[in-house]
């Protein structure tokens, strides 16, 4: 895969420099349906929401410009985008690493060279295709409800189980369950990761003597961090991005006492049940700066722990 | 990807299917008419049937006209009729809610009747507080589609297989608190009644009865911080005597009727509307029947009071306005449609139109139409619509009983942080 990307990279620079050619306008045209979609779909909506943010934009009523007022608000004046923010980097901070763990975990187990590997890796990475879906979420709901599958299990084992997601203590747990059991996209590219360490390298070190723990830690990890690195940047914008299963699970509310309100939902309360879309608009780009200074420091801080071959 | 497509003769069977498959989306039916109407609703299977029975009707009797029918649950409902409003693409007609009406009205997106009336819409036996609900600013904007108010329904059978008395109208708060610790203790996780700390339309009734209100006609709170902490404490108390449902157990309810106590079996009585019972009775198997809210004991004001369950309003910008107004006629005053619509969207407010469809309604409807009936010299006036925020405020409600009830909060100060909160709902508008 970074071969690929590498490759092409290379490719694109050697065009760059030379006129717009028709082959390359026929490329754009090629392109056309895609780029239609991206500038209506995408980009127009995003720079018409940078401009909604400094306004008070109801849907119903035309927009007046505020100024810097939502921003003012929601850095001195909103208790909820406190509380919300806190649920949300709760959320990330136990999901991401947890879910690459439990991914490198089953991807190191797949890649001990058992038969029928296909299979399981398609099992496996099922349950992210489905992940992001009403669907699962409301299965999980069913799971963890007071008298659901959960708490039966544990009853045949004499353990009364709480109502998990309709407990303010236990209900944001279970969405990181949930984001955990989703571990499949991360695991295959884990395990991509894994196939490129050369056999070589283990069997010197069996030869010195290492210990199964010692090659994990000295020759696996350290040959792995452009994957880990990978794998942690885009899990962690997906955390931060997190709604569907705190949407269905809560029905909308992110109740109860707004445990599960992460912050993408609040900004979807403000914009679709309180009409404030001005208002939501700011709350989106405060968001996109978080991310990107997240992102930001993950590629400064790669430098230090991340080892490229090279 | 790459072997999807190999020669030019796949990809022109791949157009055509796919253009294929897009015919078969349209309505074919559609094409032929001339006057097409769009009507949007909120509500249940229940009513999108009941619905789609009488646009079928309608058209049957009125050639040329074909209805479009779209239905949502009511939280989805509002951002999308928000979405469409502003995007100068409401539907023609638009089942609205007191709450918003004024909202909307004011904002001119909605058709004042007034200039329809009588030649084409003809509610005069509605009676004047009937009309004049659906009048904004002296202007009408919405036709009622049927009276209804708050009541709380209960699991008859239930109550009497423990050998416990139904509860009756005139029974007061406390009455009903002890009436639900009876059912608790003979019956272990089950209970009398819900907490109905978190509902609106009760706290709503218990200020009333104080002779307050939930609002004021300015928009503002209108009962006080004492008020609130008398509320919230009422359901403390009955709380810690294991009379209601414990915190997560309560918690389970999401406003639905499918998560409701009464559907999960949690809980013989509920807090609701009337005309719901039948959407409440299509989800248990055992009988429900349904009483008023407590009441407020000797010397009190009446809290509950009858109310438009939903009105019919009809888009500024509808280019079929006339054809519009004259389906809400048929859907508010036809003898033919007021026999499939039961009294599913509340009691039709039309004398004519009762008289005609009382005799056909069965167990659970004709229920629904005898409680209106009983409970209409015993309410008060309509209070003026909600303000804005008020739907914000109504989860704020919900919030801080979880927040007593989780002992995340004392009452007193869950008290104090709801009237903080809602007052600066209110402020920010």
């Amino acid at each position: 895969m970074t071969v690929a990307v590498q490759a092409s990279g290379r490719v694109e620079r050697a065009r760059g420099r030379r006129r717009i050619t028709s082959r390359t306008l026929s490329g754009y045209m090629f392109l056309t349906p895609w780029l239609i979609g991206f500038i209506g779909l995408t980009a127009g909506p995003i720079l018409v929401s940078l401009y909604l943010s400094f306004t008070d934009f109801d849907l119903l009523q035309d927009p007046n410009w505020v100024g810097a007022a939502n921003y003012v608000r929601i850095a001195t004046a909103d208790p909820k985008f406190l509380s919300s923010m806190k649920v949300t980097f709760l959320f990330v901070l136990f999901a991401v690493p947890l879910k690459l763990a439990f991914a490198l975990g089953v991807a190191m187990l797949l890649n001990k060279g058992i038969a029928g590997l296909p299979v399981y890796r398609a099992l496996f990475y099922l349950p992210s295709l489905l992940g992001a879906s009403v669907a699962i979420a409301v299965l999980w709901r069913q799971l963890f409800a007071g008298n659901g599958l959960i708490n039966q299990a544990l009853a045949l084992v004499g353990i009364q189980g709480p109502s998990w997601i309709s407990n303010p203590n236990y209900a944001l747990w279970t969405l990181v369950v949930l984001s955990i059991w989703q571990f499949g996209s991360p695991m295959i590219i884990f395990l991509a990761g894994l196939r490129q360490i050369p056999r070589d390298l283990y069997e010197a070190a069996a030869i010195d003597g290492a210990k199964p723990w010692h090659r994990f830690w000295r020759i696996t990890l350290p040959l792995l961090t452009p994957v880990v690195f990978f794998n942690a940047v885009i899990q962690t914008i997906e955390a931060f991005k997190a709604f569907t299963p705190a949407f269905i699970i809560s029905e909308g509310t992110g109740g109860p006492i707004d445990s599960t309100l992460f912050y993408t939902l609040y900004l979807y309360q403000e914009a679709f049940s309180n009409f404030r879309m001005g208002y939501a608009s700011a709350l989106a780009w405060v968001l996109v700066v978080i991310i990107a200074l997240f992102t930001a420091f993950s590629f400064l801080s790669a430098r230090y722990w991340v080892h490229y071959d090279e | 990807m790459a072997t999807l497509i190999t020669n030019r003769r796949q990809m022109l069977k791949m157009g055509a299917a796919l253009g294929g498959l897009a015919a078969s989306g349209l309505s074919l039916p559609a094409l032929a008419q001339d006057t097409r109407l769009r009507m949007f609703w909120w509500g249940s299977k229940e009513r999108a049937d009941r619905t789609n029975k009488v646009n079928k009707l309608y058209e049957a009797a009125h050639s040329g006209v074909g209805i479009n029918g779209e239905t949502l649950g009511w939280p989805d409902y509002w951002p999308r009729l928000a979405t469409q409003t502003a995007g100068r693409n409401a539907p023609d007609l638009i089942q609205m809610d007191y709450r918003y009406i004024v909202e909307y009205a004011r904002r001119g997106a909605l058709l004042a009747f007034d200039d329809y009336m009588p030649s084409i819409l003809k509610i005069d036996d509605f009676g004047k507080d009937a009309i004049d609900c659906g009048r904004v600013d002296g202007k009408l904007y919405g036709v009622n589609l049927g009276n209804n108010s708050t009541a709380w329904v209960y699991d008859a059978e239930a109550v009497k297989q423990l050998g416990l008395e139904e509860p009756q109208w005139d029974w007061s708060w406390t009455q009903w608190g002890e009436w639900s610790g009876r059912v608790a203790q003979k019956k272990p996780g089950y209970w009398g009644m819900q907490d109905a700390g978190g509902v609106e339309p009760s706290l709503d009734c218990w200020t009333r009865q104080r002779g307050k209100s939930l609002y004021t006609a300015e928009g503002r709170l209108g009962f006080d911080l004492k008020d609130a902490e008398d509320w919230f404490g009422f359901w403390q108390e009955l709380r810690k005597k294991g009379a209601v449902p414990p915190a997560d157990v309560q918690a389970l309810d999401k406003n639905a009727p499918e998560s409701s106590m009464l559907a999960l079996g949690k809980a013989a009585a509920i807090s609701t509307n009337s005309n719901q019972l039948v959407a409440h009775q299509a989800l248990v198997k055992s009988r429900l029947n349904m009483t008023m809210q407590p009441s407020g004991g000797p010397g009190a004001k009446p809290g509950q009071y009858l109310k438009p369950s939903m009105l019919w309003s009809i888009s500024a910008r509808s280019k079929v306005a006339e054809e519009a107004v004259r389906l809400v006629n048929y859907y508010v005053t036809d003898p033919e449609a007021g026999k499939v619509l039961g009294v599913e969207r509340g009691v039709p407010a039309s004398k004519a139109l009762r008289d005609v469809v009382g005799p056909t309604l069965d167990g659970q409807n004709k229920i629904a139409l005898d409680y209106i009936a009983f409970i209409t010299d015993k309410v008060g006036p309509l209070p003026p619509s909600a303000p804005k925020g008020a739907g914000e405020i109504a989860f704020l409600q919900k919030r801080v009983n979880e927040l007593i009830s989780f002992e995340q909060a004392s009452v007193a100060d869950g008290a104090k942080q709801f009237f903080d909160e809602a007052n600066s709902i209110l402020d920010r508008g």
